[in-house]
């Protein structure tokens, strides 16, 4: 329990997959103006996420390993990853037609999310976690995604209203918003 | 000048993937902690994107559109992979500084924006030229940021094992912050509002 | 006419699996080609890296997660690798030891720690305080052992010196089963 409790937490916070490693910032600064869509945007990519780490795993250690062929990985995972979003795409459109028009471009766009194919070499190829350890990670790693692109959001949206110097406006104040943030989050190291 | 000659300077100022585009982030981010981990990457990102251009563009006129994005991502993907192998095999050191960021290639929204945003519709030639172009801007972005977070963060300025020294201020004290991670979005950050406001560049 | 249009609408499908065999194709060859060299890679850096710790030695042999160190037909010490939960992720260390009580030294092959401060862990004055130590003597001060911590990377010096002790401790235990 404590391994998955320190897994959990170590994904959320204190490696958190944007401000901490690097991943699934193209969205962050993408979507990242209002609240709404940034919740959506993070939850969906949190199910791929999930979805695409379980998928990985089986894959890599049933038929990439017992085959010899691991150096295939990286054109597998990132198959696995784009039919999985084509996949997701045809059954929101099936189901729920407003909310497929809502997410617009970015739903496609999460198959070249960092994030997502990120967090499947991370459990595979970096750290070899177990099963239900990857799980743990991918549902963590997505929180994190989604906690970060929300307080971004949150913040993005009251600086509208701010008097942002010309320069900074748009993209540069997120970056130094960001900063911030990332400031604040280095202060779980150490927590587990 | 001729078309090479202007898509290859498109590439440089006015497309700058980083600075214009804001495409590639993550690895730019990330790599950017020293300038042998820039070049390493640059070195990757060259090989990936001219390789593809090539083959995207050669093969343009016979790519239907259903299957246009799945061919992308394994020719993409199949390059991504030769270079990690090659590059653990031949450059181990560089290989493990460049860690998930070297297979995570595959992702880079500027291979996959150019072969759908160019070597799609272009000829072998200028499609080189837009590979070139593109990816000197992404290597001097990079350089930039790399090379003030290397200065500030470790105060010591040393490229592929030449060791220039230590600086007498920062040698002692580097300003560590600039290593981690809050550090690489705030001189982004700065650098973007410096070439809006100079005018070099220009944003959305 | 429907012949013909069944190989038009196939025709997608039949240049997606050509560039998938070219690619699996280039992939194979890669792999052939280099992975030859990375295994060997491997193996030279922990032969370096015990080389390096055990000056004389002329060979070793790999058993349990055990290396035994040889000098021609003396045995030296033996060698495993213990993992950390450090500030940034796991810290990797080679031990080294000299007998069933004695570390020879450590060194860390691999850590995540913070620049200029944890990082210490992998220099002079912290790694040089466990050669020649007494495994009982694996802790730090504060806890009544020989090591004394980096100032400000409590966390990064604990796990080493925790990782080391704990799995010293089992090492030995394992040795001493076998004889």
């Amino acid at each position: 329990m404590n391994e998955i409790i320190a897994i959990f937490l170590g994904m959320v916070l204190i490696n958190n997959f944007i401000l901490v490693r690097f991943l699934g910032l193209c969205p962050y600064f993408g979507v990242s103006k209002k609240l709404g869509p940034a919740i959506s945007m993070g939850i969906a990519v949190t199910f791929v996420m999930t979805i695409a780490s379980i998928a990985t795993w089986l894959i890599y250690h049933y038929i990439l390993i017992p085959f010899d062929i691991e150096y295939m990985y990286i054109v597998i995972f990132i198959l696995v990853i784009a039919t999985l979003v084509q996949i997701i795409e045809l059954f929101i459109k099936k189901t729920n037609i407003a909310l497929y028009f809502a997410f617009g471009i970015y739903l496609p766009l999460i198959t070249t999310n960092c994030a997502v194919l990120g967090i499947t070499l991370l459990v595979n190829t970096v750290e070899d976690y177990s099963f239900s350890h990857s799980i743990v990670a991918a549902l963590g790693a997505g929180l994190g995604f989604t906690l970060v692109l929300a307080m971004m959001s949150g913040i993005r949206e009251k600086l509208e209203l701010a008097n942002t110097p010309k320069s900074m406006r748009g993209l540069p104040i997120a970056f130094i918003v960001a900063t911030l943030l990332g400031l604040a989050f280095s202060g779980f190291g150490g927590m587990v | 000048m001729g078309k090479f000659g202007k898509e290859f300077l498109k590439g440089l100022i006015l497309s700058n993937p980083v600075f214009v585009l804001a495409l590639g982030l993550c690895p730019v981010l990330a790599i950017s902690t020293s300038i042998d981990n820039a070049l390493g990457m640059t070195l990757a990102v060259l090989i990936v994107l001219i390789g593809s251009n090539i083959i995207i563009a050669a093969i343009r006129k016979y790519v239907p559109g259903i299957t246009r994005i799945p061919i992308f991502i394994v020719i993409i993907a199949t390059l991504v992979t030769v270079v990690n192998l090659i590059f653990h095999a031949r450059f181990p050191d560089l290989y493990e500084s460049l860690g998930i960021f070297l297979p995570l290639v595959v992702v880079n929204c500027i291979i996959l924006g150019r072969a759908e945003a160019f070597a799609s519709k272009n000829p072998i030639l200028n499609s080189i030229a837009d590979a070139l172009g593109i990816t000197v801007g992404f290597m001097l972005a990079l350089l930039m940021i790399s090379f003030i977070r290397q200065i500030l963060g470790t105060g010591n300025l040393s490229v592929f094992g030449y060791d220039f020294g230590n600086l007498p201020v920062l040698g002692e004290n580097p300003i560590v912050m600039f290593i981690l991670p809050p550090g690489a979005f705030l001189i982004i950050g700065l650098l973007l509002a410096l070439f809006r406001r100079t005018g070099v560049m220009k944003g959305e | 006419m429907p012949a013909k249009n069944a190989l038009k609408n196939a025709f997608p499908m039949i240049l997606l699996t050509i560039v998938v065999a070219i690619a699996v194709t280039l992939l194979t060859f890669t792999d052939r080609l280099t992975r030859d060299t990375i295994e060997a890679q491997e193996e030279q850096k922990i032969q370096d890296m015990l080389s390096e710790m055990f000056p004389d030695m002329s060979r070793y042999d790999f058993e349990d997660e055990i290396y035994t160190i040889y000098s021609d037909g003396d045995k030296l010490g033996y060698a495993f690798i213990a993992i950390g939960k450090g500030y940034g992720g796991d810290i990797n260390i080679l031990v080294g030891l000299e007998d069933e009580t004695t570390i020879k030294g450590i060194t860390i092959i691999s850590q995540e720690e913070t620049p200029g401060l944890g990082t210490r862990i992998t220099e002079s004055p912290f790694i040089d305080q466990f050669m020649g130590l007494n495994i009982e003597d694996v802790a730090l001060s504060r806890d009544g052992g020989q090591i004394d911590a980096i100032t400000s990377s409590t966390i990064s010096s604990a796990a080493v010196v925790d990782a080391v002790r704990t799995t010293a401790m089992e090492k030995v235990k394992l040795l001493k089963d076998c004889e």
